[in-house]
């Protein structure tokens, strides 16, 4: 090793140091374009956007849209429901070429309800485009995957093992890539997915166009994407300005396990106000509380890991139209699922952490609606409401007696 | 000191009272309401936050009252399933087995609900005699109930005591029964679900059938998809603009044609509604003037003056405009200049992301498997570069030219000993480009064809390549210390010396030789690209494909490192 290397190795030795102290901000050139109108998109893609139901574009939407279409490597964190999918859905078919008819984008999200609701997205607003969409995703037939994509796809969002799996197959050509997009990042990077991200990441054209998106964005995400980011322009949010004002907080609490059930029971007629989703945080859980809910006869739907994709995909379509009001789940609906309807998140056991419950109650208030999410806590879980609280600077009150004037 | 007088029967008396007073303080320390304490502010008892958290979760306790709410709970859902069970009964009645195992004979309550009914309103019509014409009559049951009832009844009523008597004596096992079949059925699955669910249950089945139909035809066809194929009835809010395609492919098309086609047809509708206006403006502005005119003539005025004309205006106005339009084009051209500024930096930021080379692309077609952000020199290489960086005056000392071996070395730092076996150099391994020769500008050096002035030592100047700038390593001069006194002759190198000595006849130079110095002379065994031409240029080659691997990034960039 050369002197020179050695004092190399040293300073970046001193970089990998530094930025686990370093505060990332949102950059300091970022534009802010205050309507759809004066973002010069196309007008087919307008169209989408206006008959999609968006008027006036988010405070995200109005940073991070111009500089993804530009080409720019972009790190992108808001809100729960303030039209994240959105924004880079509206870059995505900015930047097409639909007359070229290959893979251009590939979009990786954590649950295949998500990269459904992300194809049903594109679609929407690409409808006036004839854009073509495919949700690449797990538990689906192996041959219909390959003709979609053989019939060639404008985009592509699916989750991350089937994709994988699609690009080792030569199905999905990757030669003309140009962006690779990861909805809930901090999840996509997180231990469980990030090798399979590495692996899909390997077979992209070098320096393909990279969008990092997610309402949580850990510190030590932010360090990590270096590694597959150049120079990447951060839109980021405090976390004190993570919670919205919009969905109320609550506690109820509860002195033994048993007695969660009979408290969900006397909420019920809250519950069904609108749409409610309640959260627990095993599968055997939710088949239980299921189980008791219905012998008690309550109508309540279910969904979580372990059951197989058909029946995943009926229940979401239940609770989409509105025909089930009541969610019984896991955390795999915790992140992006976005049902207008819900208003009431109950989180049945609190989350195992921080960034969950954000997501978690996220479920609820989309898009400027109201919404309230009541924790169920046994005593000594209150001191863990009490440090998320905290860490948000935010508000969870015990639960007053008129909870449905809130809903 | 005064005496007390007392008897024994004052002092009696005396403890009696005193007995009665504390069995009263007794009685009252007993009730609550009396206690002192309770009149007093509650004490703040919760220091601590945990204790504070504890007494809120207490007090949320105290405000559901769990306990009554179970109890509650459970008596309605024993009373549910008691109505349920009743209306159960009255509504098979006298098809049931469980008929007759209960107090309640249904048969005849149905009959009697009916007829109950129809007596009421008799009842009420006429109640005053009803209550006067019968007597009522008290008789207990073998339960030893004191029971009611109007004297015409007693009979039946005592018909149904007895009956009841006879019945309770099964009483027991009846219970038993009941229950056992009531855990039957639980234990076994329910074949038929509450009938609320049971009911959302069938109208989902049939949503569920419509769906998977839907998608089965969407996987049948090879085909575009919309997004209306995939709503499969989402209760979502769209836009006003919203429109609901078809999912037929040719009947969306057609839909979308339509669309296109009525929206190119309002704009141009509003554009000549626009021109229509301004028309039709135009037309009232010369209709009202012309009106005006024929006034001002009728009223004998002269005709109106047009109106001032746009460049008619008065000096301050004028000034004003200047100074803005002044002040407009400065900040125009600040601006430009910032612009041009951030285009710039923004030029060079991009030049260094595209040097950048992330971590993960490492090893990827076109992007080199490791990053060396240093080339590796050869062990040859790093002597030379060292030696060029050597400041000559610290060389190792020359020894004598004759006692020259591989050790020796010249001034360049080249081992002079062996030339043929030294290991090729940097300089030798360069790509052989035919450099073409370089104008000459010298008269001297011509070729031998070319007539005109010429003179040459040499007799070898034929097609030789001319290199201007190349000083030949073995023919460097070193600097010759001039101010030395003694005359060295070790010090100066074997040609010079050799010419030096040589005794052939001293000729003139020739008289251009003052403006344009001596011709160089060239020898074939100087010329260093003569020996492996061959090899030189592959290991030229090489070195070439090898260049993009010293790509060097910039410092701020290059996180990595092997």
């Amino acid at each position: 090793m050369t002197s020179s290397e050695m004092s190399m190795s040293i300073s970046r030795k001193i970089i990998s140091e530094d930025l686990s102290n370093v505060e990332f901000d949102t950059s300091e050139d970022v534009e802010v374009i205050p309507t759809f109108d004066s973002m010069g998109l196309r007008d087919e893609l307008l169209r989408g956007i206006y008959t999609y139901g968006f008027e006036k574009p988010s405070a995200i939407q109005q940073r991070s849209i111009l500089p993804i279409v530009k080409g720019r490597d972009v790190i992108a964190q808001a809100q729960s429901g303030t039209g994240k999918t959105a924004t880079f859905s509206i870059s995505i078919l900015q930047s097409l070429d639909t007359t070229l008819r290959e893979t251009q984008v590939l979009i990786l999200s954590p649950t295949r309800e998500l990269a459904t609701q992300i194809q049903k997205v594109i679609l929407a607003l690409g409808d006036f485009m004839n854009v073509q969409c495919h949700a690449c995703i797990g538990g689906t037939n192996l041959g219909e995957d390959i003709r979609k994509l053989d019939y060639g796809q404008h985009v592509v969002s699916g989750t991350p093992g089937r994709v994988f799996d699609m690009i080792k197959r030569r199905v999905l050509r990757t030669r003309s890539i140009k962006m690779l997009v990861l909805d809930e990042a901090d999840e996509m990077l997180n231990k469980g997915f990030k090798e399979q991200i590495y692996d899909v990441y390997r077979y992209l054209p070098p320096a393909t166009q990279v969008v990092l998106i997610s309402a949580t964005l850990p510190h030590e995400i932010l360090e990590m994407t270096s590694k597959f980011m150049t120079d990447p322009i951060r839109i980021l949010v405090k976390r004190d300005e993570l919670t919205l004002e919009g969905i109320k907080q609550f506690f109820v609490a509860v002195e033994r396990e048993e007695w969660k059930f009979d408290t969900l029971c006397d909420l019920y007629d809250t519950l069904t106000i609108t749409q409610a989703v309640i959260f627990c945080n095993t599968k055997r859980k939710v088949d239980w509380l299921t189980q008791k809910m219905q012998e008690a006869n309550f109508t309540v739907s279910s969904m979580h890991g372990d059951m197989p994709q058909k029946e995943r995909d009926n229940i979401m379509k239940e609770f989409r139209s509105g025909q089930s009001r009541v969610l019984i789940t896991t955390d795999v609906w915790a992140r992006g699922i976005d049902v207008q309807q819900v208003s009431l998140v109950i989180n049945y056991d609190l989350p195992n952490n921080r960034e969950l419950y954000i997501h978690r109650i996220g479920r609820s208030g989309r898009f400027g609606r109201k919404g309230v999410a009541i924790n169920f806590v046994k005593s000594d879980d209150i001191r863990i409401l009490r440090d998320i609280e905290q860490y948000y600077s935010t508000q969870i009150d015990e639960m007053p007696m008129n909870v449905a004037d809130l809903i | 000191m005064k005496k007390i007088v007392y008897n024994k029967s004052t002092l009696v008396s005396l403890k009696a009272e005193l007995l009665r007073k504390q069995e009263e303080v007794n009685e009252k320390k007993q009730l609550p309401q009396h206690k002192v304490v309770n009149f007093k502010p509650p004490p703040a008892k919760y220091n601590s936050n945990k204790n504070e958290m504890k007494k809120t979760f207490k007090d949320s306790l105290k405000a559901i009252d769990v306990e009554e709410l179970e109890a509650n709970r459970r008596s309605r859902f024993a009373l549910e399933k008691k109505a349920e069970l009743y209306e159960h009964l009255a509504d098979i009645s006298g098809s049931s087995e469980l008929e007759g195992r209960f107090l309640v004979d249904f048969t005849s309550k149905k009959q009697q609900d009916e007829e109950y009914e129809k007596k009421e309103h008799e009842k009420q019509q006429d109640k005053e005699d009803f209550n006067s014409d019968n007597e009522w009559v008290e008789f207990t049951d073998f339960l030893g109930r004191t029971r009611k009832c109007i004297k015409s009844d007693l009979e039946y009523f005592v018909n149904r005591d007895k009956l009841l008597q006879k019945d309770l004596s099964k009483e027991e096992d009846i219970l038993v029964d009941y229950q056992q079949q009531e855990a039957d059925k639980e234990s076994i699955p329910k074949p038929e679900m509450p009938f609320l669910v049971q009911k959302t249950n069938d109208y989902l089945q049939t949503l569920r059938e419509k769906w998977e139909q839907k998608e089965k035809e969407l996987l049948g066809k090879d085909k575009d998809i919309h997004y209306q194929d995939l709503l499969f009835d989402e209760a979502r809010m769209h836009g006003v603009g919203y429109y609901a395609f078809s999912t037929d492919e040719a009947e969306r098309r057609k839909q979308m044609d339509e669309l296109v086609q009525r929206r190119e047809e309002t704009l141009r509708a509003q554009q000549e509604t626009e021109q229509m206006r301004k028309k039709r403006d135009e037309l009232v502005a010369a209709r009202l003037a012309a009106a005006r005119a024929r006034q001002r003539a009728r009223q004998g005025l002269p005709p109106e003056p047009a109106p001032p004309a746009n460049n008619q205006k008065d000096f301050t106005t004028c000034l004003l405009e200047f100074l803005t339009e002044q002040k407009n084009e400065a900040d125009k051209k600040a601006k430009e200049e910032e612009m041009k500024a951030k285009e710039e930096q923004e030029k060079e930021r991009q030049k260094l992301r595209e040097a950048y080379v992330r971590e993960w692309d490492l090893g990827k077609e076109g992007v080199e498997g490791k990053i060396k952000k240093f080339r590796e020199m050869t062990q040859e290489e790093y002597v030379e570069q060292q030696r060029s960086k050597r400041i000559k005056e610290f060389a190792p000392p020359r020894t004598s030219t004759s006692e020259r071996s591989e050790l020796t070395f010249d001034d360049s730092g080249r081992s002079v000993g062996k030339l043929k076996k030294s290991p090729k150099t940097w300089a030798d391994v360069r790509p052989n480009v035919r450099i073409p020769p370089p104008p000459d500008i010298s008269d001297i050096i011509v070729t031998e064809e070319q007539k005109g002035l010429y003179f040459s030592t040499s007799t070898q100047s034929k097609s030789q390549m001319k290199y201007k700038n190349f000083v030949q390593p073995q023919e460097s001069i070193p600097i010759e210390n001039e101010l030395s006194d003694h005359d060295d002759d070790n010090t100066v190198p074997r040609r010079e010396k050799r010419k030096k000595s040589s005794n052939h006849v001293e000729i003139e130079p020739p008289p251009t030789y003052d403006y344009y110095g001596p011709a160089p002379k060239i020898s074939k065994t100087e010329n260093p690209f003569k020996s492996d031409i061959r090899e030189a240029y592959a290991q030229g080659a090489k070195s070439l494909e090898n260049k993009p691997n010293d790509r060097q990034l910039s410092k701020q960039y290059d996180f990595t490192f092997d």
